[in-house]
């Protein structure tokens, strides 16, 4: 890609959200601090991103994980944000679960129904013949009327 | 534009199935950014726990070529970190409005924050 890493920005509003919420009510920002604000976080993900990698490949690991990033902020010397990154990667890991286990259980239901379908098999192919051929029709017209 | 370049990137990440209530806001905010942003609907992490989309900062990770892959974590502390990080900038930033006597933030505001607070160092010469 001939785009540079900076192009990538993050979403305008979300950035705009985050600094009135940081702020004290009354505050204005202007609309070059804030694409300067919004830049200055495409950068700190880069970096972030940079110092992390660094720590996976000490590691002999490809996969960037939480712990290179807990470790990257250390060294950027954002230590100020490891507890609550902490506290909100606990809350994250909880929710994947959560939803592991809803898809696994999806899954679960998916394989039994399938087991059932097996059965009824030929109806239901019968069925979805019909349905096809129905959807089929307008085309095969359409196709004749352009021959 | 680069919203292409993003969109491509963003159909090629991984997506997660399910969306809370919150995801809706999200999108709506995001739309109203000039609709720029088709990775909208695209973004999950769907708990409120992170704001910015992690479909796009993952986007950003891999534009690094050193970094191969990224765990899903991984992509959401950073996200999570990101949040943070502009908080603070804001609010370091406020200081020297403040001490103009200026209740708008103002670039100048944040050049300043950069040159004095070392944390802030490593955007020196890196903003346009």
């Amino acid at each position: 890609m001939a785009e540079k890493p900076e192009d990538l920005n993050l979403p305008n509003a979300v950035i705009t959200r985050i600094i009135k919420e940081a702020l004290p009510d009354g505050v204005n920002v202007s609309k070059e601090a804030r694409r300067a604000i919004s830049q200055a976080a495409s950068v700190f993900v880069l970096y972030a991103t940079s110092c992390a990698n660094n720590f996976a490949l000490k590691a002999k690991r490809k996969t960037l994980n939480a712990g290179d990033v807990m470790a990257a902020m250390e060294e950027m010397e954002f230590e100020r944000f490891l507890e609550p990154l902490r506290a909100a990667l606990e809350v994250y890991k909880k929710g994947q679960k959560g939803k592991k286990e809803v898809s696994e259980q999806k899954r679960k239901e998916k394989k039994q129904a399938d087991g059932e379908h097996e059965k009824n098999k030929e109806d239901e192919e019968g069925e979805d013949e019909e349905e096809q051929r129905m959807e089929e029709e307008p085309e095969e017209g359409e196709e004749e009327v352009e021959n | 534009m680069a919203a292409a370049a993003v969109a491509a990137l963003v159909s090629s990440t991984e997506q997660e199935p399910d969306r809370c209530g919150s995801e809706e806001e999200n999108r709506g905010v995001e739309a109203g950014d000039g609709g720029q942003q088709p990775a909208g609907p695209a973004a999950p992490g769907c708990s409120r726990l992170s704001k910015l989309p992690l479909a796009r900062i993952k986007a950003l990770m891999k534009s690094d070529p050193d970094v191969s892959l990224a765990s899903q974590e991984s992509v959401f502390i950073i996200a999570k970190a990101t949040e943070l990080f502009v908080e603070m900038i804001a609010k370091d930033a406020l200081v020297y409005a403040q001490q103009g006597k200026r209740k708008t933030l103002q670039r100048k505001d944040l050049d300043n924050a950069i040159e004095a607070i070392d944390e802030f160092a490593f955007l020196e010469g890196t903003l346009d």
